[in-house]
């Protein structure tokens, strides 16, 4: 009864606005914007433009129609297509911005609240990569800088006219253009529209990339509509060894201006060397009357960094939160990410008590020990430090003074040690337990740490292990990466990689050579990472590996890292076995392309000290 | 029996008001009168626009060399032509506007000002080539028949294009926004590309002009294009061409066609 009276009343309401000859107002809904257009279906991509990138592939230095900037253009010509042979490489899914022109069929399907029937999301699957985009449109909020990346980003989208407007961040790099090596950074944004003309459904992607691109990249994608399931949405990939006995730190790239095939699309198409080089002006009409005035020298001047021009700075989102706040990130099961106080701090929660890793810079301790309170009513346990340094190791003090190690009072191993060795053991019920690499413990006591800070249960070899509120906690000691002290702390079973600075994703790695870093440590550390990881799909997901500053990672962050730190090496080493000195690589600008991502010409740890520590420890054999 | 009480009685309250709402209408005086196609326009794509080279680049920026038709769903007839092409016999016929016909001139490196003739048309010129297109709104038929063609150009009819139930006479059913649609016909033949690759007389172009405002950034024009031509093609030709809005006039650069 009260229903069929709610049925009339809803009845009544539309009569009355027939009547006066108005459409019903309707409050626009805050969440579950009622669709424009309807997407819905299978969509079949056309091919009819750029087959050739879509098809068999782009060619070497075909970059023309990308507003690539400095870095964007040396990055594509140092890559060598044969990269993919590498095993992490081999089953990454495209960026949205490419997915989005990738053959294979799409679907597309709505989401909609059960008992409301609002739309809450728009799925699109890819068949090529097995690609799933979720598009939000249930007005939520994209996370936070410090949130994990996808191939796919992150995406919300709205009604606008006829078209769906869909912004994307969080995408991870990747290819802009399939092949040839025009990147993507994980610094883009997308902005798309979509718009349906009868069964022909057309995409426009709009990139902006502060990294790469010196103004959006605009393209538009077409697809017609099958009016059957064409099937074959599977896009089945495992990686496997396909190059045998090739060295670990071996990452194949061109030196700048050494790039062998670089004249061959010209050449074919009689195309000056500069049209494809130039950039943004590639993109107008104007670019005719631009070669006219450009020589050959123009555009081999263009296959190398531009001389005597001071090294570019970061243009990424800052990863560092510096808000005055503490910032919990869930990872996966009991683990936590902590960010805010300088170095990310993890938190692993459970029956026992809390395990940290890692404490910060400690200026924000209280706020981090409130922040872990709302995880946890136990105390903290155990504290470890990936290295001796300061924002990894700053809050060692307060943090300790605030845990307590339960698993000593009356232990055999406190009522038989020498007190006062560290000044820990004496009394385990006022403090948490702090482990470390051995050379951790040396390097901050010979710093004058006070022993409060300074971890005492440290260990010598290659590995420590624990098992701790039911999880398996590995050490891994990696010499001489950063320092000679690093450990990779690896969770087994929530599978969560602590990688300390050994890896980050606003830096270049910190090679501190006075505490003990080297290239070549940094390099085998970051492979132990690669070794240990598992993607969940096509080369995303599965393990995390938080980094000492920066956004929650997987393996794909980490091996472009790994490629950069190869790269730079190769580039100083050549330079150095060809003679030259200190300040001809720094002339060189030999991280030009890594610049706009990681650089910075002030600060802590600038992109000269980063290239002096890379000479000098190439000078040193190490 | 108590629900088919209140449902009999929800039908005769909807039934009672649509027919109020048709007698309202009559008692006004009908229909309101016919507003002009540019007082109704859903969308504003007049202005200056330059084009966006970021897909085909090297067949569009350059001539491509003869034979190069990658991604052309072409009939051998059409290849045919297409190897054959010269640009010096084009220049001595003085056909040199043959890739500036309709179905090929917004592919092309131009700019386009976009403006109303009149309350119903639209005029589209191009700095390239120097072309000017008129998108006449009203029927096809009329237009067509009323109109010889046959130059580079051809006729366009254009409308209002809005996503919309097939039976929206009955109501509901229309999105907000819409498109511009044109279709030209009466072309005369030309190339889709400036290497030779030829589209016929019967071709049929439709085109879809959107609008869209990057949130923060530029205005987009995306035209999305059909060519029919079952004398050279086998199956519809799609592409889809960005241009961004601009505020400089002074980048407007005439210049006459060019065969090569």
């Amino acid at each position: 009864m009260r229903k069929a009276r709610g049925l009339v009343g809803a009845a009544l309401v539309v009569v009355s606005a027939t009547v006066i000859g108005q459409a019903p107002q309707i409050p626009p809904a805050p969440t579950g914007q009622a669709p424009a257009i309807d997407l819905s279906g299978y969509w079949s991509p056309v091919l009819h433009e750029d087959f050739m990138e879509r098809g068999p592939g782009s060619e070497i230095a075909d970059y023309g129609g990308f507003p690539l900037n400095e870095a964007g253009r040396l990055w594509a010509l140092s890559y060598d297509p044969s990269r993919v042979t590498l095993r992490h490489h081999q089953c990454e899914a495209y960026v949205t911005p490419y997915q989005m022109r990738a053959l294979g069929n799409f679907r597309i399907w709505e989401e909609r609240d059960l008992h409301t029937q609002r739309l809450l999301a728009i799925h699109l699957w890819a068949q090529t990569t097995e690609g799933h985009r979720v598009i939000w449109m249930d007005g939520r909020e994209h996370p936070p800088a410090w949130a994990p990346h996808t191939f796919r980003g992150f995406s919300t989208g709205q009604f606008s006219g006829n078209a769906l407007v869909v912004r994307t961040t969080h995408m991870k790099s990747g290819a802009l253009r399939r092949g040839n090596g025009v990147p993507q950074s994980d610094q883009a944004t997308l902005t798309e529209f979509f718009v349906r003309h009868s069964d022909h459904l057309t995409n426009v992607t709009v990139v902006s990339d502060p990294v790469f691109l010196s103004e959006p990249m605009v393209r538009s994608n077409d697809y017609y509509r099958q009016p059957v399931d064409p099937g074959a949405w599977l896009y089945a990939c495992d990686d496997g060894e396909q190059i045998l006995d090739r060295p670990e730190d071996a990452v194949p790239h061109y030196l700048f201006g050494k790039q062998p095939y670089v004249r061959e699309f010209g050449a074919r198409y009689k195309i000056p060397l500069a049209a494809g080089l130039l950039g943004g002006v590639t993109m107008y009409p104007e670019l005719n009357a631009r070669l006219r005035t450009t020589t050959e020298a123009d555009g081999s001047a263009l296959l190398s960094p531009a001389a005597g021009r001071a090294s570019e700075t970061s243009k990424t989102v800052d990863g560092e939160v510096r808000d005055g706040n503490i910032h919990i990130m869930p990872i996966r099961d009991n683990v936590y990410m902590l960010v805010g106080d300088g170095g990310n701090i993890v938190v692993q929660t459970g029956d026992q008590g809390a395990f940290v890793v890692d404490t910060g810079e400690g200026k924000l301790s209280d706020k981090v020990l409130a922040a872990i309170r709302t995880l946890t009513s136990n105390p903290i346990q155990f504290i470890a430090n990936t290295s001796v340094h300061r924002e990894h190791t700053g809050g060692n003090e307060a943090l300790g003074a605030a845990g307590q190690d339960p698993s000593l009072p009356g232990s055999f191993f406190v009522q038989a040690a020498p007190r006062g060795v560290t000044g820990f053991f004496s009394d385990p019920s006022s403090h948490a337990t702090m482990m470390a690499h051995v050379n951790v413990q040396v390097r901050m006591q010979a710093a004058g740490a006070p022993a409060a800070a300074v971890p005492a249960d440290t260990y010598l070899e290659d590995r420590r292990r624990k098992f701790h509120n039911g999880d398996a906690i590995e050490f891994f000691y990696q010499p001489n990466a950063v320092t000679d002290g690093d450990s990779l702390i690896h969770f087994r079973r929530a599978d969560v990689i602590v990688a300390g600075d050994i890896f980050t994703t606003t830096q270049y790695p910190v090679i501190d050579i006075k505490n003990g870093g080297s290239i070549q440590g940094e390099i085998r550390a970051l492979n132990e990472i690669l070794k240990t990881t598992v993607y969940r799909h096509q080369g995303e997901g599965g393990t995390y590996i938080v980094p000492g500053h920066g956004y929650l990672a997987d393996e794909h962050e980490v091996l472009e890292y790994r490629d950069m730190v190869v790269i730079v090496r190769d580039r100083v080493k050549a330079m150095i076995d060809a003679g030259a000195t200190l300040q001809q690589v720094k002339t060189a600008r030999v991280t030009a392309d890594y610049d706009t991502q990681y650089g910075a010409n002030t600060g802590p740890w600038t992109t000269e000290m980063f290239v002096e520590a890379v000479y000098s420890s190439l000078k040193g054999g190490r | 029996m108590k629900n088919s009480h209140w449902l009999v009685t929800i039908l005769v309250a909807v039934a009672a008001a649509y027919l109020l709402g048709a007698q309202a209408e009559a008692q006004r005086g009908g229909p309101p009168a016919p507003i002009s196609p540019r007082a109704g326009a859903p969308v504003d794509i007049t202005g200056q626009w330059v084009s966006l080279i970021t897909e085909d680049w090297r067949y569009r920026q350059f001539t491509p060399p003869k034979g190069d038709y990658g991604s052309l769903p072409l009939l051998p007839p059409a290849r045919k032509i297409a190897d054959s092409w010269d640009p010096a016999r084009d220049e001595a016929a003085g056909e040199q506007c043959k890739a500036y016909g309709a179905a090929g001139l917004l592919r092309l490196p131009t700019r386009l000002r976009i403006n109303w003739n009149d309350e119903a048309t639209l005029k589209l010129e191009t700095d390239a080539g120097t072309q000017t297109r008129l998108f006449q709104f009203g029927s096809t038929r009329a237009n067509a028949g009323g109109t010889p063609g046959g130059d580079w150009q051809g006729v366009s009819t254009a409308a209002w294009d809005y996503p919309q139930a097939a039976f929206a006479a009955r109501g509901g059913g229309r999105a907000p926004g819409g498109s511009l649609k044109v279709v030209t016909v009466k072309m005369r033949p030309g190339y889709l590309r400036r290497n030779g690759i030829p589209y016929s007389a019967n071709a049929v172009l439709t085109e879809y002009f959107d609008r869209f405002d990057v949130p923060g950034g530029d205005a987009l024009l995306v035209v999305t294009a059909e060519v029919v031509d079952s004398e050279y093609l086998a199956t519809p030709y799609w592409t889809s061409q960005q241009f961004k809005r601009e505020s400089d006039a002074s980048r407007w650069q005439p210049t006459p066609c060019t065969a090569r």
